[in-house]
């Protein structure tokens, strides 16, 4: 149930919203029994504050819906700015996201703040997300646009995050080059670019296991290397510093993603399915190994799990801004 | 001494750079099974229909299996290795739980499903396992790596043992390990008998002794909790804590397993190996690492600490029952002398209650009171710890008797996995009068990530060379020990069965083995 907040807009008027939401939430429902009441009601959720940022409607909806399947896994205070055209607006609204797990009869409730602000009133967010992220928990940072990193205004609430988390395989969103700069500024930085190959990286490890190959060829679609193709080589030659690693596009339009990994030309990895799946030949052996879609959910999933230095990340990221 | 610390130094230097040189990302990668071969005896059986199967192919879907990993199914009927394949394959599509199912990754993971019909009195099957296991590992590269998986009868497994050791099937190039299910003996002379034949096989550290109990993640849980925590321990001895109740509870009655479960009974089935680990995981110390054997010495002292019973304790400490009919929910269950396949005079506890003491010093004089028991009202599994009550009743006037309530807190297991913390509070309004509440932490609302299967645990546990949450054969023996007393004590008794009704919380000589203390079984 929305509710919506007077300006001027105060972090203690929000947390105290968010507190007559719970209050409200815990009543018993009208068409509730006693023991319904007693036995049922809601749990209040969070294990972290979740921030993100968003810069037109479109995206805010499917940010939106993402936060809903997330928040299974991170319940979180979330925290959405959704950023708009135009001067001098400011607006809150908190709500709860609920669900029913199965076979149970309380429902989980998370709670969501809301901020609508134009692009001229980001010092103001930064001065209200501050106080509304939860005490003692990790604090992470969803930055989708890289318009958002290069506003000056921003740098104040990037600050306030443990962790800041992009997907530099999304159209206009920040590249190697702002995430460098994240990483030189001491932020524990993510990117679900990176996380989309961990099955990938996961897979060539077990099968090369101690052996040191002499060269390892990356195949990927298109004449431009996508992110995930760039991390995988990366990744390669700061693992195995004696292996000469290749990097190969098919020369035709494409998705710049990997297709094959070959290593010294006999064993070759064919990843299909968009990902799905890899199949590969191992002692005459034809094998297939699933794995995840890689769904922006799914890898959210995964990298809200880790708020601490991820070193083998860093050194891949290292070497290609380098 | 400079030089020394110098030196030091550098080769701390070199241990931690080595892993940035190498393609392991132990923050993000999974464990993963070596390559092996899973040799299971009992395939046409119902746990490798049901769980043992549906959780390799899991593993598999998880690209936790090695490209070679082999499964070798064997029992006595005849059978192909296709036959064997459909079989499997029609039961980890039925039995999967929680996880799609790919055929394309099934044909691949059916490619290392074979069979090999062989009765295991029979020491020629043992030489046709062998060359069977030979071909395998030639076609595979299993690098001559066997776990052998006991699904048969308990009565088979020292004969098995005997027929793989006397086939050389004990020894090879890799390694050889063997897993056994409960019961492990029938009592503490018949678990040392089988113990004595197994060990003439394997060495103890190759038998794996399976209690899928200490495999559920909230047991595994209950560890986190204590040693990962600096706030409970300081809190978790004799001086702050009351009693502890443990409570496994079915909703159902025996279902068609009458037979069986006549032979075994409440005490047997369930206190004798899974609560009593883990009552040994709740009460252990502290181990000093998180190492197989370092967590492994701590629950088997713990339970050679438990104060063995006189015959003439029995009575007041321990109680059996056995469910009359009555209803569970909505539902009418007929009593135990009625199922199928039970004696009409069957003496056989469907319901048992125990009341250990432990004598060392953190626990000296704290009762844990464990039940367990068929046809309650609830399928339930939790632990109870019942701290002291404040040290002085400052709100005894205004409280109406709610402050003598004490602190508790909940660790549960099953379902709705969790963690609740009661304490008291003040009702909002003038005057002071205090009202209990409860602080939740939800498993599945903090983590909604699927919970992997017990067996799926044990299994890649056992593959991997991780026995931490396996049985050692002195816990077997001391569980044993602890119980035998009360067994002897029955044996020799004849009780007025059925003495509670289907749908109650077990018979009233329960509640009044837990008043003699001051106490009450906590309603789940």
């Amino acid at each position: 149930m929305p509710t919506s907040v007077e300006k001027p807009i105060k972090p203690e008027q929000i947390l105290k919203e968010l507190g007559e939401l719970w209050t409200n939430m815990a009543k018993p429902q009208a068409g509730d029994s006693a023991s319904d009441s007693h036995d049922g009601g809601v749990l209040r959720a969070c294990a972290m504050t979740l921030i993100s940022f968003v810069d037109d409607e479109e995206d805010a909806m499917d940010l939106g819906n993402t936060i809903a399947s997330l928040m299974k896994e991170h319940p979180s205070r979330s925290v959405v700015v959704r950023l708009k055209e135009g001067e001098g607006f400011l607006d809150c609204r908190v709500f709860a996201q609920c669900w029913m797990p199965f076979g149970q009869r309380r429902q989980i409730c998370c709670e969501q703040v809301e901020i609508t602000s134009s692009m001229n009133r980001l010092a103001d967010v930064a001065s209200i997300v501050g106080p509304l992220a939860v005490p003692d928990l990790p604090r992470v940072i969803l930055l989708r646009s890289a318009r958002l990193v290069r506003a000056g205004a921003l740098r104040k609430v990037l600050g306030l995050g443990d962790k800041i988390v992009v997907d530099s395989s999304r159209p206009g969103a920040p590249g190697f080059g702002e995430l460098g700069g994240l990483l030189d500024a001491g932020h524990i930085t993510g990117d679900l670019a990176w996380t989309r190959i961990t099955e990938l990286r996961s897979l060539i490890a077990q099968l090369l296991d101690d052996h040191t190959p002499k060269k390892i060829t990356i195949d990927y679609a298109g004449r431009e290397a996508g992110p995930e193709a760039r991390y995988i080589e990366a990744w390669l030659e700061s693992s195995l510093p004696s292996t000469h690693i290749g990097l190969q596009g098919d020369g035709h339009d494409g998705s710049g993603k990997p297709t094959l990994i070959t290593v010294d030309d006999n064993l070759k990895i064919h990843l299909k399915d968009g990902g799905g799946c890899a199949e590969y030949e191992i002692d005459g052996m034809r094998q297939r190994a699933s794995m995840s879609k890689g769904t922006e959910e799914e890898l959210l999933n995964a990298e809200l799990a880790i708020v601490i230095h991820d070193k083998v990340f860093e050194r891949a990221l290292n070497r290609i801004t380098a | 001494m400079q030089n020394h610390w110098a030196e030091r130094a550098d080769r701390v230097t070199v241990t931690l750079m080595s892993p940035e040189t190498t393609l392991q990302d132990p923050l993000r990668f999974h464990r993963k099974s070596p390559p092996c071969a899973v040799v299971i005896y009992g395939a046409n059986g119902d746990l490798t229909k049901r769980k043992l199967m549906p959780a390799l192919y899991r593993l598999a879907f998880e690209g936790r299996l090695a490209p070679g990993f082999a499964v070798i199914g064997v029992s006595r009927t005849a059978m192909s290795h296709d036959d064997f394949r459909d079989k499997m394959y029609e039961s980890v599509k039925k039995f999967l739980e929680d996880s799609p199912f790919d055929e394309e990754l099934w044909k691949s993971f059916a490619q290392g499903v074979f069979y090999q019909s062989g009765d295991v009195g029979d020491a020629e099957s043992y030489k046709d396992l062998a060359k069977c296991l030979a071909s395998v590992e030639e076609s595979r590269k299993t690098e001559d790596n066997v776990l052998f998986y006991l699904s048969t009868q308990p009565s088979q497994y020292a004969e098995i043992a005997e027929g793989l050791a006397g086939a050389g099937l004990n020894k090879g190039k890799g390694w050889r390990r063997i897993v056994i299910e409960k019961p492990f003996g029938h009592d503490l002379q018949s678990a040392g008998e089988l113990n004595g034949r197994l060990q003439k096989c394997f060495n103890e550290s190759e038998i794996y002794r399976i209690d899928h109990y200490l495999g559920k993640e909230t047991v595994q849980n209950i560890m986190a909790f204590r040693f990962g925590n600096g706030i409970f321990e300081p809190l978790w001895n004799r001086t702050y804590i009351d009693n502890v109740q443990i409570t496994a509870a079915e909703s159902i009655g025996v279902e068609g397993r009458g037979a069986y479960y006549q032979e075994a009974g409440a005490l047997r089935d369930m206190i004798q190996n899974h609560l009593l680990q883990v009552m040994a995981t709740v009460a252990m110390e502290p181990a000093s690492s998180f190492t197989s054997d370092a967590v492994r010495d701590e629950r088997a002292k713990l339970l050679r600490a438990i104060r063995i019973m006189r015959p003439e304790q029995v009575p007041d400490n321990a109680v059996a029952g056995q469910y009359g009919p009555g209803r569970t929910g909505s539902q009418p269950l007929q009593g135990f002398l009625s199922e199928k396949g039970v004696s009409p005079d069957s003496q056989t506890n469907t319901y048992a209650a125990v009341t250990f003491l432990v004598d060392n010093w953190r626990w000296a004089g704290v009762p844990f009171y464990i039940r367990t028991g068929k046809a309650m009202p609830k399928r339930v599994s939790e632990i109870a710890i019942n701290f002291r009550t404040a040290p002085l009743a400052m709100f005894r006037k205004a409280t109406a008797g709610a402050e003598a309530l004490p602190n508790m807190l909940i660790l549960r297991i099953q379902p709705e996995e969790g963690i609740s913390l009661r304490f008291a509070s003040k009702r909002p309004g003038s005057g002071m009068q205090l009202r209990p509440v409860s602080m939740d932490f939800n498993y599945g609302s903090s983590f909604g990530e699927r919970s992997p299967a017990a067996y799926e645990t044990l299994l890649l546990d056992a593959i991997t060379g991780d026995a931490t949450l396996y049985t050692r054969q002195d816990m077997v023996e001391a569980s044993w020990n602890a119980v035998m007393p009360i067994l002897d004590y029955w044996s020799t008794q004849k009780f007025n069965f059925p003495n509670y009704a289907a749908g109650t919380w077990g018979p009233p000589e329960s509640d009044e083995m837990l008043a003699r203390w001051g106490h009450t079984w906590r309603k789940p």
